[in-house]
């Protein structure tokens, strides 16, 4: 698959990598028990840290879509349906734009009702 | 530009050039392995009269079992020069990419090492003797001959001359496929590619000689399949790899790998590859019309044009963003005024 990082964009670098995994996820590029590439092949690659990358893939282990094993590298693992917010979070990309939100806002309200959603339940 | 004489400083790099080092490329290829093949050729006309009437030219289990007139035993002489010959023609007019001009030079003076001791030794053992029947087994010249060849071979890999760098000037071509990138976006592509229908039979040959180490109950046999297992990994499975340095292929073991340098491409394209009929088979191969090729499996590949009229073609998945890819970044890479303007198609630019 393609990786790319900017090192001009606010969002830090191990971030845009976590970020493209998981768009490849949900938009089927990605599978389960598909491989990614070592961390040192890929901070190589990227000019970036090795350290960039493996706090990368620690949070994607973190959330469950990766198997990191020593000797096995890194792994996507069974995970939940990440496709299917793939449309709405394309429709909800487009309503912002039409109405001007930024996407710090955007992101912000997304954040605020997952808060509401989670409380009751005392996560 | 030391190793292409022929190409004019100031061209794109990509008109059609003779392959490089064509001195040392007869000199290793060809004059070398028939100068040692002459050592044999010599020696039976000075051994005429002392060797017998027919002379053993094959071996079975019981002793000889083949043979052959005195003249005959010229044959393999003449065999080994007809692939010597050849393994240079190929080097001295396609052997544009480094890797296979050394490895057909290799292969040239490693054969001539070969025929030259083996039949130096089967007629040297038969010297004197009233019959080829009564010839000594030719085990040990075989084993002598092979480690010859080995030694040779690599010799006359290391003495034959790499490509020297050769950047390319001018853009790469307007309507050759691009990826959008941000100038200040980093960009790399990575995949593996294996050899599905190789591992059938290469599994197939490493579980029958697990098994029949385990019946002759030999641990030492058991090495066997396990070196067998790290050279089919290394031959099968490779990661190609796609970033601000070029294109890279190597197996996952690390090594053999295949390198272009960003600053050689001339263009990637995506192409389909049918193995047997364009390269003859698999794995780092010669193929039609002088490519080089790493052909793991038939279908999808990128295929790089390559300063010094040399192309790499490489089967694996996705070939169409790995080429976008490495455009785009060739691109970045050319001289500032050598860049294509982009978006301005060079048909319609003129």
């Amino acid at each position: 698959m393609l990786w790319t990082v900017d090192p001009e964009r606010d969002e830090p670098l191990f971030a845009q990598i976590a970020a493209q995994v998981r768009g490849a996820v949900a938009s089927g590029e990605l599978r389960t028990g598909d491989r990614l590439p070592s961390a040192r092949v890929l901070a190589t690659s990227l000019e970036v840290n090795l350290h960039t990358v493996l706090r990368a893939y620690q949070d994607l282990r973190d959330e469950g879509l990766l198997d990191l094993r020593r000797g096995r590298g890194a792994v996507i693992a069974g995970h939940a349906d990440y496709a299917a917010l793939d449309e709405p979070v394309a429709a909800l990309v487009d309503a912002a734009r039409r109405a001007g939100v930024p996407p710090t806002a955007a992101t912000a309200l997304v954040q605020a009702a997952f808060a509401r959603a989670t409380t009751p339940e005392g996560r | 530009m030391t190793t292409t004489s022929t190409t004019p400083a100031g061209a794109r790099g990509d008109e059609r050039t003779a392959p490089p080092h064509r001195r040392s490329t007869t000199l290793l290829a060809l004059v070398l392995p028939l100068a040692l093949m002459a050592v044999p050729a010599l020696a039976a006309l000075g051994w005429r009269d002392e060797l017998p009437e027919r002379i053993a030219n094959h071996w079975g289990a019981d002793g000889p079992d083949g043979f052959s007139s005195f003249a005959g035993a010229f044959v393999p002489l003449l065999v080994g020069t007809g692939l010597c010959v050849a393994q240079w023609a190929f080097a001295f007019w396609r052997g544009h990419d480094g890797v296979t001009r050394r490895g057909l030079v290799a292969t040239s003076a490693g054969l001539g090492a070969l025929y030259a001791v083996v039949v130096t030794g089967t007629l040297a053992s038969q010297r004197g003797l009233a019959d080829g029947a009564l010839a000594p087994g030719g085990g040990p010249t075989v084993v002598l001959g092979l480690a010859a060849a080995v030694v040779v071979a690599g010799v006359a890999f290391l003495l034959a001359p790499a490509d020297a760098r050769l950047p390319a000037r001018g853009p790469v071509d307007a309507d050759a496929r691009r990826v959008p990138l941000s100038r200040t976006q980093r960009a790399a592509w990575t995949r593996t590619v294996g050899s599905p229908s190789a591992l059938l039979p290469a599994g197939a040959v490493v579980a029958a000689t697990t098994v029949l180490a385990a019946v002759l109950d030999e641990w030492m046999a058991l090495l066997v399949p396990v070196g067998l297992s790290v050279l089919l990994a290394a031959m099968l499975l490779w990661r190609v790899t796609v970033d601000a340095r070029g294109l890279e292929a190597r197996s996952v073991l690390g090594w053999p790998r295949v390198r272009v340098p960003v600053d050689e491409v001339l263009r990637a394209d995506v192409v389909d590859v049918r193995p047997l009929r364009e390269f003859g088979g698999w794995g780092y191969r010669l193929g039609r019309g002088g490519r080089a090729g790493l052909v793991l499996r038939a279908g999808e590949a990128i295929q790089v044009r390559r300063t010094g009229s040399r192309v790499l073609v490489v089967t694996v998945d996705d070939a169409a963003t790995a080429a976008a890819l490495l455009n785009t970044l060739a691109d970045r890479r050319r001289p500032r005024d050598d860049r294509a303007e982009r978006g301005t198609p060079r048909a319609t630019a003129g």
